[in-house]
C-alpha cells in the first residue's frame, strides 16, 4: 500500500489512517463476512423499492393479490408466500431491510453526534460541567433501554419510527460520550493544542479543528454498536406491539405472525425476519470488531503517549 | 462505572459506598418525577380505553376524580411522593388490587427464572470460555467464537418463538406457555417434588432462551480475560516453579480470569432485564417484565410505575455492587 | 460436570442454589389441594386471566364471564327467542302505569352460603348502585326513585318517568348479596374515595346465587370453579330445558395466546376454548374428529364513522356517495372469508325483533361499476367536480382523480384511522380496501392504522379526525343504545355520539322511544330511528364476523348455541359428561 506524502498526511492524516485501517482490516476474516453481509442487506434495502412498482399488489404495507387472502405457501408469484392478509412476504422483507437501515444508521448517528458533542465538551471544560455530564450519561446508561422506551411509547400512545429513533438514540449515547472524553482528556495535553491556545484559538476552534478530527474515528467505531442496539430495540418494540403500525420492519412482521397465530403454520413467514435480524446484528457486530482490532493498537499508542 | 479504584482501608471503602447511595437516592427521586410527570401528562388515561357502551362520560368522570387524576399536578404530585415515602405505591387500575401485591406475586417467578438463567450462562460461559482460550486459534476456539457469535446476536423473541415452534409444539417435549399446569397442582395427592418438577419443566424453553443469548458474551469476556491472565507474570513464576499446566489453568488462572465475567454481569443488566421482559412476555411466564408490558398496554399507572421503579432500583443497586466489588478487589486483578 | 473455579464461584454457588429452591417453596407454598382433579370436571381455555372477583371493578370480559356463573339476575335471555324470561324471578314483571311501577315476585332461593335470597338482597342492590353511583350500572337504575319489599319475596320499583329500558337493562343487572356487601359499603362510605374503595375490595369468594362457586383461584395457572349445591334452577325445567349443572366443577386456564389454547384444546388438556377462533385455525380443526365446531352470530358492530362536524364530511351527500362505494359483499366474503354478515343497518342481523328490514341499500348487490356510476351520479348532482372523472363522457368508468367540492376547491386529503393489524386484521384490511376504492373515484383517503389507545383518544376526547373503522364487539339486545349514538346531547367529550351528528327529528323521535313502555310500539318507533340514520349516514354499518368456537366432543355434550356462542349459562347448566 502506497502511502501518501507527509504533506498530506499533517492536513488530512484521516486519509492515510483510513487507508492503512482498510489494510489490516481485509485481513480480518471477521470483518469480511461482516461487510459482505452488510452489502447484502443493502443491497435489500435498495431493491425494496422495486417489486411495488412491478405491480401494485406487491406494496408491504397495502398489497393486496386479489387472489390471494389468507397466508400461503411461497409460490412462483410470491417468493417467499404472503401473509394473513395476502400481502407479499418478499416485499416487507425487503421493506424490513430498508427500514432496519434507516433506523440503526439515524438512531447511530443521533446518538454519536451527541455523545461525541457532549463527551467533547465534558472532556475539554472538565471539572464540575465533567462531573454533571458524566453523572447524566451514567444514569441514563444503566437504565434498560427497552422498558424506558416502552413506557414513553405506550404514554404517547402512537410512537412514529422518527420519534422512536430520537428516543432510542437519546438513551445511547452515554456509551459514545464516555470514550469520546476519555479520549479528549488525553488529547487535551497534547502539546499542539498547547501550541494553538497560546495561539489565541477559542475553545470552539480548538474542539473543532484539533480535537474532533482525532476523535471520530473512534466515534465511528462505536457506531456500529449503537446501530445493532438500535436495530435490535425498534425490533423487539414492534415485535411488542408498540411500533409504528404505519411502517413494515422485521419486528412488526414478527408481531404479526405471532399474532395472528400463524406461528406454527407458516415457517416462510416466521423465519426470514428472525434469520434478518439475527445477521444484520452479527454483521455490525463482526464489522465493529474488526474495526476494533483496526483502531485498537492505535489507540493504546496514543494513550500511553498522552 | 469507576474503574480500578483501590482502596487502602475500610474506612475508605464505607465513605465510597455512603456516596453511591446518596447519589443513587437522588437519581432515584429524579426517576420518581420523571416517571409522574411522563405519566400524567401524556395523552389519553385509562379510562379513555374503556369503550363499553354502558359507561356514560358521567360514568368516567366519576372514576377520573375517585382515581384523583383531577386534582392539579401540584397535588398530585405531593400525594403520589406522600405515598412513596409510606410505602403505599397505591392500587393497581386495572386489578383494583394493591400494586404491592401484584408485583409481590410476581416477583419469585422472576428471579427464579432470571437468576438460574444467569447463573447457569456465567458458568457456562466461563467453562467454554476457558477451554477456548486454551484452545486458541485452534478449530475448537474457532467454533466456539462463532457460536458465541452467534448466539448472542439471535433475536430473542424470535429464538423463543422458534423453540416453542420446535420443541413445544412439534416435539411436544413442553408445554407451550405459562409456568405451572393446573391438572398437577390442583391434585391433592401431588408432592411438592412432582410440583417443583413441574415449575421446572416449564422453565426450560425460557431458560434456555435466556442462556443462549447470554453465555455468548461472557464466553468471549472470559476468553480474553482469560488470554490476558495468562500472560501475567505471576502465571510464569508458576510455571517456573513446575507446576503442570492443568493446574495452572483451573486452580490458578481461571478464578482471577473468571472475576470479569463476574462483573460483566452487573454491567450488562439492563440488557438482560431488556431480555427477561421479551422472555416473560413470549413464554407467558407470570413475572414482573410482563406485568410491566402489559400495566403499560393499559395505562395502568401505578403498576406501570411501581414495575419500572422496582426494576430501576434492581438495576441501580446492582451496579453500586458491582462498582464496590471493583474497588474492592482492584489491587489483585488488572483488566 | 461443570467444574467452577472461580473465586466468586466457590462462595456463591451454594447460598444461590438453596435460594433458588428457597423460592421454589414460596411459590408453591400457598397451595391447598381440592377435589378438583374429579373426571367430570370441564376444563375451559381463557386467552387471558380474570382481573378481579369484584363485580363492581369487573370490566375486562373475562372477569364478567366468570362472575356471571356466580352472580345472577331477575331476568335472563332465553337462548333461542331471546326474550327476557324469570330467572330469580318468579314470573314477568307487573307494571302499573298510574304509579309507574314495577312489582316483581322472587323465585325462592338460597345463596351459596346456605342463606336465603330475599328482597332485601334486591333493594341493597339498587341502592348500593345508585348511592355509590357504580360505573356501567348507573345508568340504568338512576331513574329508579325508591325500592320497596312489601315481603321477602316481592321487590316493588318505582319509576321516576316511564322508561322502556327498565325490564330489558334494569332487571338484568346482577344481584348481590346484602350480608357479603353491607360491611364493605360501610367503611366505603366512611372513606376518602368511597367508589374506588367499593371496587378495590378483595372479594376472596363471591358468594353468589349461581350454578358454581368459587373454590380456588391460583393466579396465574389457573380457576377453578365448584357445583353450587345451593342453586335455585338445579333440577328445575326453566324455558323448556331441564337444568343441571351436571358437570362436577369448571376449570379455567389461562393463555397468553390463541395459538397454545388450540393446541391444548386439540392435545385434550382443555375441553373449549371460550374465544373466537380466527379463521387460520379452521382447517386444521375441522379435520379433527375430536372437535366440533360450532358457529353463531354476535351482537356486534363493526362500522365506519365521519366527523360530520367539519367538511368534506359534513355534506350527506358525500356520505351517501361513499355508503354506495363500499362493497360489503366483497368485505364478507374475501375479507372476512364468509364468516360474516353484511350489515346495513346499525343493529346487528341476529337481533331480528329490533332490526328493521326496510331500509334504503346503498348499491347493493350492484357491480363495481354500478355502483361508481351510482356515486358519480349523486355526487355530480350535489355540485362536485373532477379533474379526472371517474366515469368519462362515454359513461364508461376509468380511475379518476381529484375531487372538488362545490365550492371549486380541491378535496384534501383524509385519513381512515383504522386499529393496528394485529388488534384487529379485518377492520385494518377493511381500511386499506375501502382506501383503494376511494382512491379509484378520485377521493383522496389513506387508510391509517393506529394504536388503539391514540385512536380513541383522538376520536371520543378529541374530535380529532375525519373518518374512522372501529367496532363495537358485544352490544345490548335492548336497542337502547342508539340513543347514545346518535342523540345530539352525547355530542361532547367521551360521549356515544362520536360523528357529532344533530338531528331535533331523531332526538325527539329517540326520547319518545325511551319512555314507550308498549314493545310493539316502542318497536317501530326504533324502526323509524333506523330509516333516518341510513339516510343520514352518521355511521356506515359494515359487517358483523360470526363466532366461531370449538369444543372437544368426547368428554361432554349439550352446548347450547345462541346468539354470542356457547359459553353462555345455559350450556353450563346443560353440559352432561359422555
Amino acid at each position: 500500500m502506497k502511502k501518501p506524502d507527509n504533506v498530506y498526511l499533517n492536513r488530512f492524516p484521516w486519509v492515510a489512517r483510513f487507508q492503512e485501517g482498510w489494510a489490516i482490516y481485509r485481513q480480518n476474516l471477521l470483518g469480511r463476512i461482516g461487510l459482505a453481509l452488510l452489502v447484502m442487506f443493502g443491497l435489500m434495502a435498495l431493491c425494496s423499492f422495486i417489486p411495488p412498482l412491478i405491480d401494485p399488489m406487491y406494496e408491504p404495507m397495502i398489497g393486496v393479490d386479489p387472489e390471494v387472502l389468507c397466508s400461503t405457501y411461497p409460490s412462483a408469484r410470491h417468493w417467499l408466500g404472503t401473509d394473513f392478509m395476502g400481502r407479499d412476504i418478499l416485499s416487507q422483507l425487503l421493506a424490513g431491510a430498508r427500514v432496519a437501515f434507516m433506523v440503526g444508521v439515524s438512531a447511530a448517528f443521533m446518538s454519536i453526534v451527541l455523545g461525541t458533542a457532549i463527551g467533547l465538551i465534558a472532556g475539554y471544560m472538565g471539572r464540575f460541567i465533567d462531573t454533571l455530564l458524566m453523572r447524566l450519561a451514567d444514569m441514563i446508561m444503566v437504565m434498560p433501554t427497552l422498558l424506558v422506551v416502552l413506557i414513553l411509547a405506550a404514554l404517547f400512545g402512537q410512537l412514529n419510527i422518527w420519534t422512536i429513533v430520537l428516543i432510542i438514540a437519546l438513551f445511547r449515547w452515554p456509551g459514545v460520550s464516555r470514550v469520546i472524553r476519555a479520549q479528549t482528556l488525553t488529547l487535551k495535553q497534547r502539546p499542539f493544542i498547547e501550541a494553538a491556545k497560546v495561539a489565541g484559538a477559542s475553545h470552539m476552534r480548538i474542539i473543532f479543528r484539533h480535537i474532533m478530527p482525532n476523535v471520530l474515528p473512534l466515534a465511528f467505531l462505536y457506531m456500529t454498536f449503537r446501530v445493532t442496539s438500535a436495530i435490535i430495540i425498534e425490533a423487539a418494540l414492534a415485535f411488542l406491539g408498540f411500533g409504528d403500525p404505519s411502517t413494515v420492519s422485521w419486528g412488526m412482521m414478527l408481531q404479526w405472525v405471532w399474532k395472528t397465530g400463524h406461528m406454527f403454520k407458516a415457517p416462510y413467514w416466521l423465519l426470514p425476519p428472525g434469520i434478518c435480524i439475527s445477521l444484520i446484528t452479527l454483521s455490525f457486530y463482526m464489522l465493529g470488531r474488526a474495526m476494533d482490532e483496526v483502531l485498537d493498537p492505535r489507540l493504546r499508542n496514543e494513550e500511553q503517549a498522552g | 462505572m469507576s474503574f480500578g479504584r483501590g482502596f487502602f482501608n475500610a474506612m475508605e471503602l464505607w465513605k465510597y459506598i455512603g456516596r453511591r447511595l446518596i447519589q443513587i437516592v437522588v437519581i432515584f427521586f429524579v426517576i420518581l418525577t420523571v416517571l409522574f410527570l411522563l405519566f400524567r401528562l401524556a395523552p389519553g388515561d385509562p379510562v379513555s380505553r374503556m369503550v363499553d357502551p354502558d359507561m356514560t362520560p358521567e360514568d368516567a368522570e366519576l372514576l377520573i376524580s375517585q382515581l384523583g387524576l383531577d386534582q392539579p399536578l401540584g397535588v398530585q404530585y405531593v400525594y403520589y411522593l406522600k405515598n412513596f415515602i409510606t410505602g403505599n405505591f397505591g392500587e393497581s387500575f386495572n386489578y383494583g388490587e394493591p400494586v404491592i401485591n401484584i408485583i409481590w406475586d410476581r416477583l419469585p417467578n422472576t428471579i427464579l427464572l432470571f437468576t438460574t438463567a444467569i447463573i447457569l450462562s456465567a458458568l457456562a460461559g466461563i467453562f467454554l470460555g476457558k477451554i477456548a482460550s486454551w484452545h486458541k486459534g485452534e478449530k475448537t476456539d474457532n467454533v466456539l467464537t462463532v457460536a458465541a457469535l452467534a448466539a448472542h446476536t439471535v433475536f430473542l423473541p424470535w429464538l423463543g418463538l422458534i423453540l416453542i415452534w420446535v420443541f413445544a409444539y412439534k416435539l411436544d417435549w413442553f408445554p407451550i406457555t405459562g409456568m405451572l399446569s393446573e391438572d398437577v397442582w390442583l391434585d391433592p395427592d401431588v408432592g411438592m417434588l412432582t410440583k417443583f418438577l413441574d415449575i421446572l419443566h416449564h422453565m426450560v424453553l425460557p431458560l434456555t432462551t435466556l442462556f443462549l443469548i447470554h453465555f455468548g458474551s461472557y464466553l468471549l469476556i472470559m476468553r480474553s480475560s482469560m488470554l490476558d491472565t495468562l500472560k501475567e507474570d505471576y502465571i510464569l513464576t508458576a510455571r517456573a516453579k513446575g507446576l503442570g499446566e492443568k493446574v495452572i489453568r483451573n486452580h490458578h488462572a481461571a478464578p482471577n480470569a473468571a472475576l470479569p465475567v463476574v462483573t460483566s454481569v452487573g454491567l450488562s443488566l439492563a440488557f438482560s432485564i431488556n431480555g427477561g421482559a421479551l422472555t416473560e412476555t413470549v413464554f407467558t411466564w407470570p413475572g414482573i417484565g410482563r406485568e410491566l408490558v402489559m400495566s403499560v398496554s393499559q395505562n395502568d399507572y401505578p403498576l406501570a410505575q411501581a414495575s419500572f421503579l422496582l426494576i430501576a432500583i434492581v438495576v441501580l443497586f446492582s451496579n453500586l455492587v458491582v462498582d464496590i466489588l471493583y474497588a474492592y478487589l482492584d489491587p489483585r486483578i488488572r483488566y | 460436570m461443570i467444574l467452577i473455579h472461580s473465586v466468586a464461584g466457590k462462595y456463591f454457588i451454594r447460598p444461590i442454589c438453596i435460594s433458588v429452591l428457597f423460592l421454589m417453596c414460596i411459590i408453591g407454598s400457598d397451595f391447598s389441594g381440592s377435589e378438583a382433579n374429579a373426571a367430570d370436571n370441564l376444563k375451559i381455555g381463557l386467552l387471558q386471566e380474570p382481573k378481579t372477583l369484584n363485580i363492581w371493578m369487573a370490566g375486562d370480559k373475562w372477569s364478567g364471564r366468570v362472575l356471571s356463573l356466580m352472580y345472577q339476575r331477575l331476568y335472563i335471555r332465553d337462548p333461542d327467542t331471546l326474550k327476557l324470561i324469570p330467572w330469580l324471578a318468579e314470573k314477568d314483571p307487573v307494571y302499573d302505569e298510574s304509579t309507574i311501577s314495577f312489582t316483581v315476585k322472587l323465585r325462592p332461593a338460597k345463596w351459596s352460603d346456605g342463606s336465603e335470597f330475599t328482597s332485601e338482597d334486591v333493594a341493597f342492590t339498587g341502592r348500593l348502585i345508585n348511592e355509590f353511583k357504580i360505573p356501567r350500572y348507573r345508568a340504568r337504575w338512576k331513574f329508579i326513585k325508591r325500592i320497596e319489599t312489601p315481603d321477602k319475596h316481592t321487590v316493588r320499583f318505582y319509576l321516576e318517568k316511564p322508561m322502556a329500558i327498565f325490564s330489558t337493562r334494569t332487571l338484568t343487572s346482577p344481584i348481590i348479596q346484602k350480608k357479603e356487601w353491607a360491611q364493605v359499603a360501610e367503611e366505603a362510605r366512611k372513606s376518602e374515595k368511597p367508589l374506588t374503595t367499593l371496587q378495590n375490595c378483595r372479594i376472596e369468594k363471591p358468594v353468589g346465587t349461581g350454578p358454581f362457586i368459587l373454590k380456588e383461584w391460583r393466579q396465574g395457572a389457573f380457576l377453578f370453579l365448584q357445583k353450587n349445591k345451593h342453586f335455585f334452577a338445579a333440577g328445575q325445567k326453566i324455558s323448556d330445558r331441564m337444568l343441571g349443572p351436571y358437570i362436577n366443577g369448571i376449570i379455567f386456564k389461562f393463555f397468553g395466546t390463541s395459538d397454545a389454547a388450540i393446541l391444548a384444546l386439540r392435545k385434550g388438556t382443555i375441553d373449549m376454548f371460550w374465544w373466537g377462533i380466527q379463521p387460520g385455525y379452521l382447517e386444521e380443526l375441522e379435520k379433527d374428529p375430536d372437535i366440533k365446531l360450532f358457529s353463531n352470530e354476535r351482537s356486534a358492530l363493526y362500522y365506519w364513522g365521519f366527523n360530520i362536524r367539519r367538511p368534506p364530511f359534513n355534506d350527506v351527500k358525500l356520505r351517501q356517495a361513499i355508503a354506495t362505494l363500499i362493497d360489503k359483499d366483497f368485505i364478507v366474503s374475501r375479507i372476512l372469508q364468509g364468516h360474516g354478515t353484511q350489515m346495513n343497518s346499525v343493529i346487528p342481523p341476529g337481533n331480528k325483533f329490533w332490526l328493521c328490514r326496510d331500509l334504503h341499500l346503498y348499491g347493493k348487490g350492484d357491480k363495481k361499476e354500478e355502483r361508481v356510476k351510482k356515486a358519480h351520479k349523486i355526487l355530480k348532482d350535489a355540485g362536485y367536480t373532477w379533474d379526472v372523472s371517474p366515469v368519462n363522457e362515454q359513461g364508461e368508468v376509468v380511475k379518476g382523480k381529484g375531487i372538488r367540492l362545490p365550492s371549486g376547491e380541491l378535496m384534501r386529503k383524509f385519513a381512515i384511522l383504522t386499529p393496528p393489524a394485529n388488534y384487529d386484521p379485518l377492520r385494518a384490511m377493511s381500511g386499506v380496501i375501502i382506501q383503494e376504492w376511494l382512491k379509484e373515484t378520485g377521493i383522496p383517503a389513506s387508510a391509517k392504522p393506529m394504536s388503539l389507545g391514540a385512536l380513541l383518544q383522538k376520536v371520543k376526547s378529541q374530535h380529532d379526525f375525519d373518518a374512522f373503522i372501529l367496532g363495537y364487539g358485544r352490544l345490548d339486545i335492548d336497542p337502547d343504545w342508539l340513543r347514545k349514538f346518535f342523540c345530539s346531547r352525547e355530542d361532547r367529550k367521551r360521549g356515544g355520539n362520536k360523528s357529532g351528528y344533530h338531528n331535533p327529528d331523531f332526538d325527539r323521535i329517540a326520547d319518545e322511544s325511551a319512555a314507550t313502555m308498549d314493545r310493539e310500539k316502542r318497536r317501530d318507533l326504533i324502526w323509524e330511528m333506523q330509516k333516518i340514520i341510513v339516510r343520514d349516514v352518521p355511521y356506515i354499518p359494515l359487517y358483523t364476523p360470526d363466532l366461531i368456537e370449538a369444543a372437544r366432543k368426547d368428554k361432554f355434550s349439550g352446548w347450547v348455541e345462541t346468539l354470542e356462542g356457547i359459553g353462555n349459562l345455559w350450556s353450563f347448566c346443560e353440559l352432561k359428561p359422555e
